[in-house]
């Protein structure tokens, strides 16, 4: 049991990343590109939708 | 929306091939209807993804769903659940210790209260939510598996 949220964050954005990549593409080159391009950005908007709740509930 | 055009020759042996042959074996095993294709490599690909999506589920307290009359978004769910084929029975003795689809409508009914008891467990989990975003994930991913499998086979897809 992983109880890390990043590293959940992570494994749930590399796996979708990798799937997508191999259901849409078809060479090695565009499907790294789509690992990073979708699995970079799902990380990435996460956590800045995280700092952005960070104040929430408002005292 | 760019098409892809095939060659006859192709074309026509795409077209003997039954397109729900591999729709079933996509639903029997993820990947094994696009190995069914000949597309070996990306097949084992999809099923490893999809079993370690479906692991992580299982491993995160994740709980297949049931089919409660009451609540219609559960029917949704249990199909999505029932979409990884097979393997949807490892979820479903991991959560209830037997294969279970439908909830008692009864409320008094030992069976129910059995069964909520055993979801009640796995939702006090902290990991719960993650581990059924990953199970309903598993199963998401293996409904575009078959979608995508009946597109190559009806030639639709290169």
């Amino acid at each position: 049991m992983i109880r890390s949220h990043f590293l959940n964050l992570v494994l749930f954005s590399g796996l979708v990343s990798i799937f997508f990549a191999f259901l849409t593409q078809n060479d090695s080159r565009s499907r790294a590109r789509v690992i990073l391009i979708l699995g970079g950005s799902m990380v990435v908007l996460s956590l800045i939708v995280a700092y952005v709740m960070y104040p929430f509930p408002l005292p | 929306m760019s098409e892809t055009v095939l060659e006859p020759a192709e074309s026509a042996s795409r077209a003997a091939v039954d397109p729900w042959i591999p729709c079933l074996l996509a639903w029997l095993a993820p990947g094994l209807g696009h190995a069914y294709l000949g597309r070996k490599g990306r097949g084992a690909v999809f099923f490893v993804v999809v079993l370690a999506t479906l692991g992580l589920g299982i491993s995160s307290d994740g709980a297949a769903a049931l089919i409660d009359p009451h609540q219609p978004l559960t029917y949704l769910a249990t199909f999505d659940n029932l979409a990884v084929g097979p393997l949807d029975l490892l979820s479903r003795l991991a959560t209830y210790g037997r294969i279970v689809y439908r909830l008692p409508e009864d409320e008094a009914d030992p069976r129910r209260i059995e069964l909520t008891d055993r979801l009640r467990k796995k939702v006090r989990s902290v990991t719960f939510e993650y581990g059924n975003t990953f199970l309903l994930t598993a199963g998401l991913m293996n409904i575009l598996l078959i979608l995508d499998a009946f597109d190559i086979a009806t030639g639709r897809k290169d």
